[in-house]
């Protein structure tokens, strides 16, 4: 495990921004600090009764080239800080995804597409957060308070005075980072207690009927009330401290100001300081609040990136348990048999086997039908074959190349495999179908959508291939998604294709035509179809059944009929519910 | 731009399509329809209105107090430290009750907020709870949804941070023109030439810098809606190994996310430092139409200082008053959504509600032994006389359908799917009214039922039982506490799911999570029998189940069936031939009409659909 180092990569690359726009901030606060000092030397030159008129033009110019200077200075540091901010969002999202494509199945099975996106959104932007607008506040602050006590001295004020007016100001970044984690807590109640509202609404919509056909709306309601009386109370209750929080923060400022007048105006009048450095005084103690404040802020906000930066690191060490070999070589499978040996497999150390001792193999050419009720272990055991687990060594062949040694692009560009789901992307029908190969003609999209049965339907649509789907664009039945797939799965040509019950959706007359085309397009080739129905197997040159990870029966429609069994028993059912929906349909 | 907004954003976009055109605030009729509720809480916001006044008080007069120090103190040389140090007890005490004052406005105006925001959302909730099936099928459950919990939140907001805005930022304004005017009416008029000036400014970079945001935003919505099919998907892709082509369509979406943000930033930054300029053109004003004042002795310095001031002070609450505009725009939108909902009526309705009584259906008030007795005297005839039935005109579900169901008797329904079977049921129920004909329990017609007891009366025991979150006690007997704990066990021995409860570890108290997951679907079905014992239906409607169970649990549930089926009017859809064989009569639904129907022996000796269907089955059996 390589430990990752996000931020330190990060800042190696970009430093010299940074150090360039911490100069910026500075520039921009030694000329704003001449603000107060320009007004108290206003002040003092009306005092002194020097004041002429082109004088009083020279101020007011001069004011406004330290407010345009302040300004700009201070929008260039903030800008470059934000962009390298963005910039690093970017980056680690782009190697984020890269890491994503890399992880196995196993490493999906353990992490929900939920916190998945939450790495990738909000830890994300928790550190980007912190590393720009955090470092602009307080590069900002701290280059503020540095200018305006080093104005304050040079101006010539009095060290105690300027103590006694900037410490209650500093109590400031002390309250926010105090009340902040509280204040973030109760908000993080308010959150969760609109979060369970919503389920419960959700629940609601979704068991109307049952609602409804118990007449129980009134007690519904009760429930769908307490939870907003929840919101409501939690609301209130960070309110209170919300609340508190933002009057304090003023209220410190005035303190602030108090002590400069109370303090500062009997120095005035004692003389020891003129008039505009008194004037000076009370507009550093206003300038300094707000940036006080923002560090505060920003305490708060490095705390929780720290934690996030801790999970992306985290993250990015993980590494994939499928490995390809250092010597893995590419194998043809045309002409390779599959060999399954003494295979026993289970997910995870103290589970149960999903596999045992599964011995079968399958000639170059022969169609395997496989059955068995769910959770047999039929998937998985293709799971091992696509190598989206690793099956123990030796246990898996194809020709006389353990699947652990094939190169893993041959392997899966050798295999054409229909998932049940039926799962489709969000693009256009034709990207879907032509998913292996993009560039894929047109007449060949057609070709596998009419073998997969679903041409007639996608020829019906406004932009029939170019049609988008999902999204904001088309959702497809059950049965028309797995036909897409299916046509996803024929266009690939492989030399092996499995269909993983891919045909469950589709009504049985379709499912007779697609059984029959598949026969037809991949006779001399490989096949392997998984399926809940004798229907769509009862042809092939081979059937295995599987039960609770164990071959219980083999041998072709006619002999296991014969035996009798679980094979026997399937087809009794199955055949009285086939003749059952005909029959009833022809009416 | 809040981090975990972005996905839940994202999320609630996805839900309720919202990506649909945006609609155009309409902003008189939104808050016409919130006027009731704002007028009930009147002196609040009175109340409100005067804490406000006095806390942005103290920070509004420090200048002004300011001014009075340098004028009369320090200035005039008297050198009249005990005048200074009153000015500082004031100012003190202005700031001690600003502070307590704005704690009291904030939390006020919160109080009435919550108040107005949970009682619309409780309304709009039972509101929605009171329509019609047909209303459930027309919208997707994912729009109520966000109505309920995001619409009501843009309200929320509104309270929280636009009415606070307007309250503490527009009178800051107010009374910051007030005092320029008061310290000098000649400066303060060429103050106010700026005003318009700035609005225009601030007006038009806000809806610039809103087309930026809402395209970042959209950008970010795809990228996620990417990235989060992907992840769905992943295993496709390795398999199909394309994950070099996929890195690159991610690569073109967060390139163009990233783009959109620098757009987003230079809006932002130059918006910023424009303001920051301008304000800083009309500081440099005042003190050259000040310092000109002053020199011609017109203007006192302090006077000159205090103006000074207040111009800096002027543009932070424009500044935030013009970023509440997107959140006041959200709000108004979703408030017009949400009394859209709120006009609804339902389809069907009670004969009182719909013949314009107001008075309530009397059921919920009613005791539950008058229910009983009410139960009691039900006998469970049914008639359906000569109905027609679709749901969208032109094409008929069920066409002049005659049946005759005596007190007690079991009937099967077999059909193909789309023959009408659940329609039939759903009309029984009245989920939906007939178009033509009537259906008549006990003599009385469906509609002149008050709907309540209606549903009480038939039970309907679905293929998919659906479950809350709660207790497993509190789903028997559906969260109503006047039913007691001993009478909902009572009810799961009577159908044999007690041992499988008891088995759990915390028995009936154990906590079932969303939909019921934890029990297994026969499970699940076997506690959703018990809870139709409980509430004692005179007719019971079955939707067979067709799942994949375990044998053992089906036989449990086969069990069941026939327990609750027992003195009552049982009404059975069947997708098994074997399941209905003992019914008391077999009804063959086909294209909306009864073609068949007599018992098991009468259909196969009258040779029609139902033999041919049973030969069927037989034949393949015996293969």
């Amino acid at each position: 495990m390589k430990s990752q180092r996000l931020l330190a990569d990060f800042f190696r690359k970009t430093w010299p921004i940074y150090v360039l726009s911490l100069s910026l901030h500075l520039t921009s606060n030694l000329i704003n600090v001449y603000f107060p000092r320009v007004l108290g030397q206003f002040t003092d030159k009306l005092q002194a009764g020097e004041l002429t008129r082109p004088l009083v033009v020279d101020y007011s110019l001069l004011l406004l080239a330290i407010g345009i200077g302040t300004v700009l200075f201070n929008g260039g540091a903030m800008y470059l800080v934000m962009y390298v901010g963005r910039k690093f969002e970017f980056v680690v999202r782009g190697r984020l995804f890269r890491h994503f494509t890399q992880m196995s199945e196993r490493f999906y099975a353990g992490n929900g597409v939920g916190k998945l996106l939450s790495y990738f959104m909000n830890d994300v932007t928790a550190v980007r957060e912190s590393i720009s607008m955090g470092f602009n506040s307080t590069a900002n602050a701290t280059m503020l308070l540095l200018a305006a006590v080093a104005m304050m001295i040079v101006g010539g004020i009095p060290y105690y005075l300027i103590a006694a007016s900037v410490l209650p100001l500093l109590l400031i970044p002390a309250i926010v980072v105090y009340l902040g984690p509280a204040i973030r807590n109760r908000s993080l109640e308010v959150q969760e207690a609109l979060g369970t509202m919503t389920e419960t609404a959700e629940e609601q919509f979704g068991g109307v009927r049952v609602t409804k056909k118990f007449a129980a709306e009134e007690v519904m309601e009760q429930r769908f009330g307490r939870t907003v009386d929840r919101i409501r109370a939690k609301q209130l209750r960070l309110v209170r401290v919300s609340s508190c929080f933002q009057a304090l923060v003023p209220f410190l400022g005035t303190i602030a100001l108090i002590a400069a007048l109370a303090f500062g105006g009997y120095l005035t009048i004692a003389g020891t300081i003129t008039l505009g450095s008194f004037v000076a005084l009370t507009l550093y103690v206003r300038m300094l609040m707000n940036p006080l404040q923002q560090i505060g802020n920003v305490i708060n906000t490095i705390q929780r990136a720290r934690a996030s930066l801790e999970r992306l690191n985290e993250l990015l060490s993980q590494r994939s348990d499928i490995v390809e070999a250092d010597d893995a070589q590419a194998v043809e499978l045309t002409n390779a048999a599959i060999r399954i040996d003494n295979l026993t497999f289970a997910y995870g150390p103290s589970s149960h086997p999903a596999l045992r001792n599964i011995h079968l193999t399958v000639r170059p050419g022969q169609t395997l039908g496989i059955i068995g009720r769910t959770g047999s272990g039929k998937t998985t055991l293709m799971k091992l074959l696509l190598r989206t687990y690793d099956p123990p060594p030796g246990t898996i062949r194809y020709g006389d190349a353990d699947v652990r040694a094939i190169a893993l692009e041959s392997l899966r560009g050798g295999i054409a495999y229909v998932p049940q789901d039926g799962f489709l992307f969000s693009t256009t029908i034709r990207d879907n179908i032509a998913f292996y190969r993009r560039e894929e003609p047109l007449d060949s999209v057609e070709a596998a959508a009419r073998s997969a049965q679903i041409y007639d339907n996608i020829a019906e649509l406004p932009d029939r291939f170019e049609t988008r789907l999902g999204e904001r664009g088309l959702t497809l039945s059950g049965g028309q998604r797995q036909r897409t797939s299916l046509a996803r799965g024929i266009i690939k040509n492989a030399p092996i294709l499995i269909l993983d019950d891919s045909v469950s959706a589709v009504d049985a007359v379709t499912e007779q035509h697609i059984i029959e085309e598949i026969r037809r397009e991949r006779k001399g080739r490989t096949t392997i179809i998984i399926a809940h129905r004798i229907s769509a197997i009862r042809h092939a040159d081979m059937i295995v059944v599987l039960d609770g990870g164990v071959i219980t029966q083999r041998g072709t429609h006619a002999e296991l009929l014969k035996q009798g069994g679980l094979y026997a028993e399937l087809y009794a059912i199955q055949e009285e519910g086939n003749s059952h929906a005909s029959a009833a349909g022809h009416s | 731009m809040r981090p975990p907004q972005a996905i839940h954003n994202w999320q609630m976009d996805q839900k309720a399509d919202l990506n649909l055109p945006e609609q155009k605030p309409q902003y008189v009729s939104a808050f016409r329809a919130l006027s009731g509720y704002c007028r009930e809480h009147l002196l609040g916001f009175i109340g409100v209105l005067v804490c406000t006044v006095v806390a942005i008080l103290s920070e509004l007069l420090q200048p002004y107090l300011m001014k009075i120090a340098i004028d009369d103190n320090l200035l005039a040389g008297r050198n009249d430290y005990g005048g200074l140090l009153v000015i500082c007890a004031i100012y003190l005490g202005l700031s001690l009750s600003s502070f307590a004052f704005a704690y009291v406005q904030n939390n006020l105006l919160q109080h009435i907020g919550q108040n107005i925001v949970s009682s619309i959302r409780k309304r709009l909730f039972g509101h929605i709870l009171k329509q019609s099936m047909s209303y459930f099928d027309r919208m997707s459950s994912g729009s109520l949804i966000t109505h309920v919990s995001s619409d009501t939140e843009a309200l929320n907001q509104l309270f929280n941070q636009v009415l606070l805005s307007l309250f503490r930022d527009g009178l800051t304004l107010l009374f910051i023109l007030v005092m320029l005017f008061q310290l000098d009416t000649t400066l303060a008029l060429y103050c106010l030439i700026l005003l318009p000036v700035i609005s225009l400014i601030a007006i038009a970079f806000r809806s610039f810098m809103r087309t930026t945001y809402q395209l970042a935003r959209t950008r970010l919505s795809r990228m996620v809606a990417f990235v989060a099919e992907n992840l769905s998907g992943m295993s496709l892709i390795q398999v199909f190994h394309q994950q070099k082509e996929q890195e690159r369509q991610f690569d073109e979406r967060n390139g163009l996310y990233f783009k959109a943000n620098l757009r987003e930033i230079r809006t932002n930054v130059v918006f910023g430092r424009t303001f920051d300029i301008l304000s800083n053109l009309s500081i440099a004003c005042v003190t050259w139409l000040g310092g000109m004042a002053v020199l011609g002795k017109n203007l006192e310095f302090g006077v000159l200082y205090a103006f000074i001031t207040y111009i800096r002070q002027f543009f932070q609450p424009i500044n935030t008053i013009t970023q509440q505009w997107n959140t006041l725009q959200s709000a108004t939108v979703a408030i017009s959504r949400i009394w859209t909902v709120l006009d609804s009526k339902p389809d069907v309705e009670d004969k009182e509600a719909a013949e314009g009584d107001a008075a309530k259906p009397e059921f919920g008030t009613e005791s539950r032994r008058e229910r009983e007795l009410e139960f009691a005297r039900a006998r469970g005839q049914i008639d359906f006389r000569n109905i027609s039935f679709s749901y969208e005109e032109g094409l008929p579900i069920l066409r002049n359908l005659n049946l005759h169901i005596a007190p007690g008797e079991q009937i099967g329904v077999v059909g193909s799917t789309g023959a009408g079977k659940s329609s039939l049921i759903s009309l029984l129920c009245r989920f939906y009214d007939v178009n033509e004909g009537s259906i008549r329990i006990d003599g009385t017609d469906v509609r002149d039922i008050p709907q309540a007891k209606l549903h009480r009366m038939v039970g309907l025991v679905q293929q998919e039982p659906y479950l809350y979150s709660g207790s497993i006690i509190d789903n028997i007997r559906m969260f109503d506490e006047t039913i007691s704990r001993e009478e909902a066990i009572a009810a799961c021995e009577f159908v044999g799911a007690d041992a499988m409860i008891r088995k759990l570890e915390r028995g009936y108290d154990t906590l079932l999570s969303e939909r019921g997951s934890g029990l297994s679907a026969g499970e699940r079905q076997l506690v959703s029998f018990a809870r139709i014992i409980v509430f004692k239906p005179q007719v019971l409607i079955l939707d067979e189940a067709s799942a994949n169970l375990d044998s053992h649990t089906e036989q449990l549930i086969q069990r069941a069936l026939h327990i609750v089926s027992q003195n009552r009017t049982t009404i059975v859809i069947a997708h098994r031939l074997s399941t209905i064989r003992q019914a008391d009569r077999i009804i063959v639904m086909s294209a909306g009409q009864i073609v068949e129907q007599g018992t098991h022996e009468q259909l196969l000796r009258q040779g029609g659909h139902y033999r041919k269907l049973y030969e069927y089955s037989q034949r393949h059996v015996a293969v």
